[in-house]
This record gives C-alpha cells, sequence and structure tokens, in this order.
C-alpha cells in the first residue's frame, strides 16, 4: 500500500517537489548562452515541477515490465494547483487517484513546501478502510512505488540537494525508447551537466544529465553508483503545450530503466489541461473523504 | 433476487453510458481458510464473493449517484454441517446486506451532501474503534476482515459545510438503526460470552425451564434517530478533529430476570449513550530528530455506556450499568531503513470504575460486583493497556508485499498476523497470511486461541 501510495505521489509530482531558490512562480524561462550550471540546473526543477502554470489536470499510465517482458499497468487521474504562498509555505498541492480496477479509488493528497528543506504532507484516502491516513515520508533512496525511480528522482530532490557542473555543450545522440521503438531528441541541443549529492555517501555517487536548450528541460540522465558504474538512466520526452500564448514545456513520457534488474518503468502522461481556474477547495482532505470508491 | 435484478440492470445499461456517465467496476474474491487445532486442519471459510460498484454522474460532478451491491456464499458452512440452522443462516447474505452503498452526492461551492446508505468513519486508529462508532459492526468473522466490509452501512443524511479553506463541519442525522452482529454459537469466531450464555439455556432447558428471550430495537420514531457532528479543521500543521455522537448503543445489553429456577426471562435492549472526542494527526516535516515521523491520536469519552456487571467467574452477568468510560490513543509511523515501514499504536480503555459500589452492590455476593468483558463476560479490567505494532514491506518492484502485524494487551494475549500479498496480474492480487491467538479464555483475543487461521484470498478486480 505504502508503495502504491508512492507511486501515486510521484505519477503526480512527475512535475513536481523542490523549489529553484530565485525563479518567480507562473512565468516561462529558458536557458540562455552564458548560464552558470546552477542557473540551468534552476530552469531544469522550474520545467520539470511545471512551476509555470497555475495547475493543471492529467490522465497517466505507468508501465512495470521486468526482464522477461512481462507487464503490469497501472492507471491514474490527477490534479495539482500552484500556489507558490509564502504566508503558509505552501509550494503547490496535488491529489491523486488511481483509477485502474485493483487499486481504484485509492487517492492521495500531497502538500509540498517552499523551504527546500522541509518534507511534503500526505494523506491517503484507502479505499478498503473507507478512511483518510495521514502517512509518512518515504526516504529519498527507496524504490518509487516498485517502479526504477526513486522517490527521490520523482518527488523530493530538490535544487539544493546536489551541487553542478558543465561539462559540455553537445549535440545529443538521441535515444531510442524502447516502449514505443521511436528516436527522440536526435543531434538536439543539450547542455550536459555533472550532478553530485551534497549528502555523502548516499546510493548515488552523480547522476550525468542532458538538458535541451530550448525547453530546459532535463531529456536524459544517466545515474552512477558509489563505485563509478552507470546502474540507471531515465529519459523524459516533453512536449510544448501552447497556453494563454506561453509555452508549457510537459512531461509526457517518461521511461526509467535500472541496468542490474533489467526491469524498465514508462510513465505516459495524457489528456492534460492546463490553467482551468481549479479551486484550493478541491485539495483538502475533505476533498478525499468525498471519495466514492 | 433483487440482487440478481439490479446487477442484470446494471450490467445491460452499462453498455449504453460507460463512456459517458455511467462508470462500473466489481471484483470476484475466493477467501478460504482453514483452523489449525494440532494436527489438524478444518475448513473454516469457503466464500465466494461477487461485488459490483457503479458511479453516475447526472449532472457532472455536482450530482453523482453511487451504488455498490456484494453477494456472497461461504460453503464451508454447508460442508460442516447442513443441519445446523444457525451455521447455515451465517453462510449466507442476511436482511439488506446485499446493499453496501446507496447514495446521492451533491457538491456545490463550500457544500457536500451525501444522502443514503453509507459509512461514515471518524478517527485517526487503524484497526482499534475509538471514534469509529457511527456505524454498527459485522463481527462474524471478529475484526479480521477490511473494515470497511465489518461496518454496517446505515441510512442517513451527511451534511457538510467548509466554512473556511481546510476546515469543515459535519452533521449526521441517522434515522436508520442497525445492531451490531456477532457469529452464531458453533461459527469459528462465535464469542466466549455467547457460548456461556448458550451453555446456560441449555442447562436450563435441560431442567425443564424455560427463558424467554425479548429483543427490544428503538422505535422508529424521528427523536429514536442517531446524531453527530464533527469539526474538522488545522491549527499550523496540526490537523484536529472534535466529535459527537448522540445515539443508541448498537449491542444489545441482556437483562437476566429470574422467574424462579429454572425459568428466566432475558431482555435484550439498546441503551442511548453519547461519544464526546476529538482527534489529531501530524507529520513532523521540518529538519529535525523527528523528521519523517507521523503521530496520531483519539480519544473519546462515552458518556453512559452500558457497562456489564457480574460474575467473571461464572461467566454470568448480573447487571447493566450505565458508566462514564474513556478510550484514547497514540500511534506513530516512520520508514527505517530504505522500504520499511514500521507503525506503534498504544492505546487504554479506562472504565469509569474497577468494580461496582452501588448501595444494590452492597446487597448482593461480592463476586457479582465485577465489570465484565462484552466478549467473553471475563473479568475487564479497569485499565487495559493495549498495543498494536505493524511492519510491512516490498520486493520485486512492489509485486511482492509481505506485512506483520501483532496487537497486544498487558494481560499477555493478544492476535500475531502474518501475511503476504503478491500481484499475479494487473487485476489478480493473492493473498497468503495466518492468524495467531494466544492468551486466556476471557480475553478478546485468548477466547480465539483454538481458532489459529491460515488463509488465501484471491481478488479479480474489473
Amino acid at each position: 500500500m505504502k508503495k502504491l501510495l508512492f507511486l501515486l505521489l510521484g505519477l503526480a509530482l512527475v512535475c513536481g517537489s523542490a523549489l529553484a531558490a530565485e525563479l518567480d512562480y507562473f512565468q516561462v524561462y529558458k536557458p540562455k548562452g552564458g548560464m552558470t550550471a546552477d542557473d540551468i540546473m534552476q530552469i531544469e526543477y522550474f520545467v520539470k515541477y511545471t512551476r509555470f502554470a497555475h495547475d493543471v489536470t492529467m490522465l497517466g499510465k505507468a508501465y512495470f515490465i521486468d526482464r522477461s517482458g512481462s507487464v503490469r499497468e497501472k492507471e491514474t487521474a490527477r490534479m495539482r494547483i500552484t500556489l507558490g504562498r509564502k504566508s503558509d509555505d505552501i509550494a503547490y498541492k496535488d491529489i491523486v487517484m488511481f483509477t485502474s480496477p485493483q487499486v481504484k479509488g485509492l487517492a492521495t493528497l500531497t502538500w509540498t513546501y517552499m523551504n527546500p528543506s522541509r518534507q511534503t504532507d500526505s494523506w491517503l484516502w484507502v479505499p478498503s478502510l473507507k478512511k483518510i491516513r495521514k502517512i509518512s515520508a518515504a526516504n529519498g533512496d527507496d524504490s518509487f512505488m516498485g517502479s526504477d525511480f526513486s522517490v527521490e528522482d520523482i518527488i523530493t530532490r530538490k535544487f539544493e540537494d546536489e551541487t553542478y557542473a558543465l561539462l559540455r555543450e553537445e549535440n545529443f545522440k538521441g535515444y531510442t525508447c524502447e516502449f514505443d521503438n521511436k528516436v527522440y531528441y536526435k543531434d538536439t541541443p543539450c547542455y550536459v551537466i555533472e550532478c553530485k549529492p551534497k549528502r555523502m555517501p548516499w546510493y548515488y555517487s552523480k547522476r550525468v544529465l542532458w538538458v535541451d536548450k530550448d525547453s530546459g528541460g532535463g531529456i536524459y540522465e544517466e545515474k552512477y553508483d558509489p563505485k563509478g558504474r552507470m546502474f540507471m538512466t531515465l529519459f523524459k520526452r516533453f512536449e510544448i503545450y501552447k497556453v494563454n500564448g506561453k509555452d508549457y514545456a510537459t512531461q509526457t513520457l517518461l521511461e526509467g530503466k535500472d541496468l542490474r534488474s533489467g526491469h524498465r518503468t514508462v510513465i505516459i502522461n495524457d489528456n492534460i489541461k492546463y490553467d482551468q481556474g481549479l479551486s484550493e477547495q478541491s485539495f483538502t482532505e475533505r476533498a478525499l473523504i468525498q471519495s466514492r470508491w | 433476487m433483487r440482487f440478481l435484478t439490479i446487477l442484470a440492470v446494471l450490467l445491460l445499461v452499462s453498455p449504453v453510458y460507460a463512456a459517458e456517465n455511467l462508470t462500473l467496476s466489481g471484483s470476484l474474491k475466493n477467501e478460504t481458510s482453514v483452523r489449525l487445532d494440532n494436527m489438524n486442519a478444518d475448513l473454516t471459510k469457503e466464500k465466494n464473493i461477487f461485488e459490483l460498484a457503479g458511479e453516475y454522474k447526472i449532472n457532472g460532478d455536482e450530482l453523482v449517484l453511487f451504488a455498490k451491491a456484494k453477494y456472497w456464499y461461504d460453503a464451508a458452512y454447508d460442508a460442516r454441517d447442513k443441519l445446523d440452522i444457525a451455521q447455515h443462516y451465517a453462510g449466507h447474505i442476511q436482511r439488506t446486506d446485499w446493499l453496501r452503498d446507496l447514495y446521492l452526492d451533491y457538491t456545490r461551492d463550500n457544500w457536500f451532501l451525501r444522502l443514503g446508505k453509507q459509512q461514515v468513519v471518524w478517527g485517526q486508529a487503524d484497526g482499534i474503534a475509538v471514534l469509529d462508532r457511527v456505524n454498527p459492526v459485522d463481527l462474524s468473522e471478529y475484526w479480521l476482515p477490511d473494515l470497511q466490509d465489518i461496518r454496517i452501512p446505515l441510512w442517513m443524511a451527511n451534511i457538510n459545510y467548509s466554512p473556511k479553506l481546510n476546515s469543515n463541519l459535519q452533521v449526521l442525522i441517522i434515522p436508520d438503526f442497525e445492531q451490531s452482529t456477532s457469529a452464531p454459537v458453533g461459527a469459528p469466531f462465535c464469542t466466549y460470552a455467547y457460548i456461556r450464555y448458550d451453555n446456560w439455556k441449555k442447562a436450563m432447558l435441560a431442567a425443564h425451564g424455560s427463558v424467554n428471550e425479548n429483543l427490544y430495537f428503538p422505535g422508529k420514531q424521528f427523536e429514536n434517530s442517531t446524531f453527530g457532528l464533527q469539526w474538522s479543521d488545522r491549527i499550523g500543521d496540526w490537523n484536529y478533529t472534535l466529535n459527537y455522537l448522540n445515539g443508541f448503543y448498537t449491542s444489545a445489553r441482556n437483562l437476566t430476570i429470574s422467574l424462579g429456577y429454572p425459568n428466566y426471562k432475558v431482555d435484550r435492549a439498546f441503551k442511548r449513550y453519547r461519544l464526546y472526542g476529538g482527534s489529531f494527526n501530524k507529520s513532523f516535516s521540518n529538519p529535525g530528530p523527528m523528521q519523517g515521523i507521523t503521530l496520531k491520536g483519539d480519544v473519546a469519552l462515552y458518556n453512559d455506556e452500558p457497562t456489564y456487571i457480574g460474575d467473571p467467574v461464572l461467566g454470568s452477568s448480573k447487571r447493566i450499568n450505565r458508566w462514564n468510560n474513556v478510550f484514547w490513543l497514540i500511534g506513530a509511523e516512520r520508514y527505517f531503513f530504505t522500504k520499511y515501514l514500521f507503525s506503534v499504536q498504544y492505546a487504554q480503555y479506562i472504565l469509569e470504575h474497577a468494580k461496582e459500589k452501588s448501595n444494590y452492590a452492597e446487597l448482593t455476593s461480592p463476586a457479582y460486583r465485577y465489570p465484565l468483558n462484552a466478549y467473553t463476560y471475563g473479568y475487564a479490567d479497569q485499565v487495559e493497556n493495549i498495543f498494536s505494532i505493524k511492519l510491512s514491506t516490498q520486493f520485486m518492484n512492489d509485486r511482492l508485499k509481505p506485512e506483520l502485524s501483532w496487537s497486544f494487551t498487558d494481560d499477555d494475549q493478544g492476535k500475531v498476523s502474518p501475511k503476504v500479498n503478491y500481484e499475479i496480474k494487473d487485476n489478480l492480487v493473492l493473498t497468503v497470511g495466518a492468524h495467531y491467538f494466544y492468551g486466556s479464555l476471557y480475553d478478546s483475543n485468548g477466547q480465539y486461541r483454538d481458532q489459529n487461521q491460515l488463509y488465501t484470498n484471491l481478488k479479480y478486480s474489473f
């Protein structure tokens, strides 16, 4: 159940947790020539967590594919409101509900704070109990709901958690997605950033991240263990959504591969709608209680 | 038949509306368990359950109709003893049990109304009903099934108003009344109190006496409704609720009147009581030694709670006293190492008195003055200390989920329940587990010390 929860959180927070330190909410930022690695990563986090939008709703599908090719599938519906409100430190609030039959109705409400050292607050609607449970934050290195992402990959990693170095600028060689056999981002101009965790020892020693110069999205990363061996790759496809004349870079496909186990996780976001004027009243405990499943 | 008719209608209309306003979901589940007694294993459950739920959006998300129906049949009762009417009865759907939910939701601005048959859950505790007292309970399998299957839904008006963000005032008006139920004599989880009563009754009948039993339900008038209030809000990072419930105690209390040995009259009636309580929860999210810990708690004062008084040695109830008893609980949970969730709860159930001291008591035998455990008619401690511990984790990319829970009291009695969930396919989950009971026959868990269970559940969802 806990792992399921963290998948929910992650699916919701594929768009969100940490906060770029200096950037204003509800603006669209893109990398520019001459920026430092820190500047680029602030934008990367901003894009990753869609801090440019007031609210968003989407449907999601997650596929868990093991080495033998066996596939498990989970479906979600989710919505988020971005607040960036200093008075109570709230950055944004998410609600994610599973719609797949086996776990239908399981839902989480998550509040993420602006203070980078503060953990998220989460409530879980448990259909088998018909009640809300306040739940604890998971460890950052925990596998995310059985997926190939860690909890911090999806939910908790913040700009302040790592140090950054610009390794080079290059055209990305392209990524062949095993899920749909398409090649993405071939010859796309990128910044290559080395990200090292401040916390040591930690389950990874560094990430090497390719950031799209056009959108500011982190499209591909390689993660290395403490012995310097690459153990995971993570691909993200961004699509541009035109909203009120602004370009919103949106994650529509993620593929994470664990090179040790051969297990893959694919997340597809669909039916994405921005800035519909969602009410904050929809992100309260009472909203969870209204669940019928 | 009614269930099958509704099911047929739902299935017929589903293709028409599925894409638009109607959503259907359901499950088929098999629950099998065997009782382990030394080297023998008796089949105690062979239950097949079909469940179907439908949500129909009449006007978007503003007005929604929801219904859930369940049908089950437990073949173990037939296999064990077809001639035992009580057992056979327990193996089938009873009365209106098939209808689990039927309500209309209306949501607009700060208002949310849920009108119809439903469950309402109060409190933070897991598996311990401190504030979770709005609905009666079906304890035919003790507290082992999921709580949503244990609670008996009631027809009610559930009215909610949110005067400000993150707060909610809930008003419950419940004209419906259902009594809590328990397993019949001969069933695996029949209470020891019921067995003792049944033995006494058989003894009286064997002595050519009579036991005239009368069950008095609350009248159908509106003033006999149950009324509830809950206020929910936040102070800083703390979530809290204040709760009030005024209704009938859902377990009938027996009053035995001697008509001259061996003839007796047993009046069973439901007593009105009041619950005053509250709950809280908080996750420590800021850096520090408490970061990552979630705290929660419930407290309730049961005003005028009907409490059995009698002789715990003979298992004989003599009177019902109306005491002001207190139940409180505090719990904490946290992840340790990677992926291990540890959860602990501590609760105290405190009776108003250790022993009856009324003038009436002075006129009776000293042995007749003790509060009784309603499950067993054994001695009830004035202060019962209750603990529960749960450890859970996952393997194989979340396909395999082991969990161990242990609940116990300071009377050296308790229940240990390991289980493992394995996701065979997306919609097919196998659960294998066990329940091990230990303690005195006179204690809540100990009464089932000969009912240790091994079980499997196989659930297909659609």
